[in-house]
């Protein structure tokens, strides 16, 4: 295969997005599964207004974070080792499987986080304060958490427990993501700069990027 | 012939472990009290060893790990594995002491603090560490895998061990290693030394026979995947063509 690596890259977040909507996973299920779980944490903690006001913003970006690594490993455990197989075969670059399945990961978490994002203003009655910013730290939320389990997805693989294992990797390093994303807001509600926070997310996501096209080459040896 | 598998395990780690815990032990228990946290003060030799050979275990298995991916030779990984295994245990010990000391000196076992919160999320990314080597059972894919998180994972260290500096934290910052000197007083000093120094000797025995026993786990491995398991014949019957022929 001689085509550019944008091509390449772009082959394959088609190929994962054309599988989405055939199996419309993540719309009928994770979708869903998410929503419900903003609707049960009121039940857990009581329906006090200011409270779930307090908890709204922080409770929804643990959502995104949690159910968001479903939807980042959900291309790479969907695909069979034939499948695996046929992309080494015709040359892909692993760099660009990688970043493709990334893009792909992409483009669902955002839809995710949107609507999410109306559920949970729906729900807890979240005050606006800031959301101007929402959009961009949704996509620096969005780009990190899917280079993230795209890498996570592919040091684990096809092993066994892989779909259990991939959150306990991905939960503790998406720390950066969660803090930054929770404390823009807070910063905003402090009257505070928030543009630190967005470079750590930058910087997470750069970092997370260099760290998959670097080992994607050495992963895909491995089957 | 003997083979390496058959040779008695040595019984030398064990007394060194053993020997090592006890002169930590007496040095701790025989050095004065802190003039404010009187007896309280004592966790202090071990909890700071242990966040030393956290560190240290951790940096083994990058460093590891990084020879693993460059020479491909097993043992690498292996001493990766058991450092790592070491480093987790010594985090664990870690956390709970420094739980210890905190509900006596802060009144509760646990806050959200800089440093708390990276050294829990440490102590999972190598509990991960861990799992992930049991998802397969090839032994280059695994090693290959973990070598590549092995290396990836350091970066919690540094964030653990600079958090106090970079962060407003509860946790109390370097008291001795830093510009202006140490603020200890010299004999808590030299017990501190006396403590790191037995805790590394352990950390070497504790070493030495958890790679004994990775090698002993990989022949194992190696043994039931090349013996003869069923193969495509076994289902095929001769046909009976009656007649006593």
């Amino acid at each position: 295969m001689t085509s550019s690596f944008g091509t390449q890259v772009s082959a394959i977040a088609r190929r994962d997005l054309l599988r989405e909507r055939r199996a419309g996973e993540v719309l009928w299920v994770t979708l869903p599964f998410g929503a419900i779980a903003l609707l049960l944490i009121p039940l857990a903690v009581g329906p006090d207004a200011p409270t779930l006001q307090a908890i709204g913003l922080g409770m929804f970006w643990v959502i995104v974070m949690l159910f968001g690594v479903l939807i980042s490993i959900r291309q790479t455990n969907a695909e069979t080792q034939p499948q695996r197989d046929a992309v080494a075969l015709l040359g892909i670059d692993p760099a660009a499987v990688y970043l493709g399945r990334a893009l792909a990961s992409f483009s669902l978490l955002i839809v995710f986080e949107v609507v999410l994002a109306v559920v949970t203003v729906a729900l807890y009655d979240v005050p606006l304060v800031g959301w101007i910013w929402m959009p961009l730290v949704m996509l620096l939320v969005g780009v990190g958490l899917s280079l993230l389990g795209t890498l996570a997805a592919g040091i684990v693989s096809t092993g066994r427990s892989a779909t259990a294992l991939v959150p306990l990797l991905v939960a503790p390093l998406s720390v950066p993501l969660l803090i930054a994303a929770t404390q823009t807001f807070e910063a905003l509600r402090l009257g505070r700069s928030s543009l630190m926070w967005a470079l750590m997310m930058a910087a997470t996501s750069l970092l997370l990027a260099v760290a998959g096209v670097l080992t994607a080459r050495p992963l895909q040896e491995t089957g | 012939m003997t083979s390496p598998e058959q040779k008695p395990s040595p019984v030398w780690p064990w007394i060194v472990m053993a020997a090592a815990g006890l002169v930590t032990f007496v040095a701790a228990m025989t050095v004065p009290p802190d003039a404010v946290q009187g007896q309280l003060s004592r966790i202090l030799y071990v909890h700071v060893p242990a966040a030393w050979l956290a560190y240290f275990a951790f940096g083994v298995t990058m460093f590891s790990s990084s020879m693993y991916l460059w020479k491909k030779d097993i043992r690498w990984d292996r001493m990766a594995h058991a450092s790592a295994e070491v480093g987790v245990f010594f985090t664990a010990l870690l956390i709970g002491l420094g739980m210890i000391w905190g509900k006596s000196t802060w009144g509760v076992w646990w806050t959200w603090d800089a440093r708390l919160t990276l050294t829990a999320i440490m102590f999972f990314v190598y509990l991960g560490y861990l799992a992930l080597r049991r998802t397969t059972d090839d032994l280059e894919v695994r090693a290959k895998r973990a070598a590549i998180l092995g290396v990836l994972a350091i970066v919690q260290v540094p964030l653990v061990h600079f958090s106090v500096v970079w962060w407003r934290s509860l946790h109390q910052p370097p008291s001795i290693i830093k510009p202006e000197g140490p603020d200890m007083d010299a004999s808590m000093i030299a017990t501190l030394l006396i403590a790191v120094v037995s805790f590394t000797v352990m950390y070497v025995a504790m070493m030495i026979k958890r790679i004994e026993l990775a090698r002993l786990e990989d022949s194992i491995l190696i043994a039931e995947q090349s013996s003869a398991g069923p193969t495509a014949g076994d289902a095929v019957a001769a046909p009976d063509l009656g007649g006593g022929v």
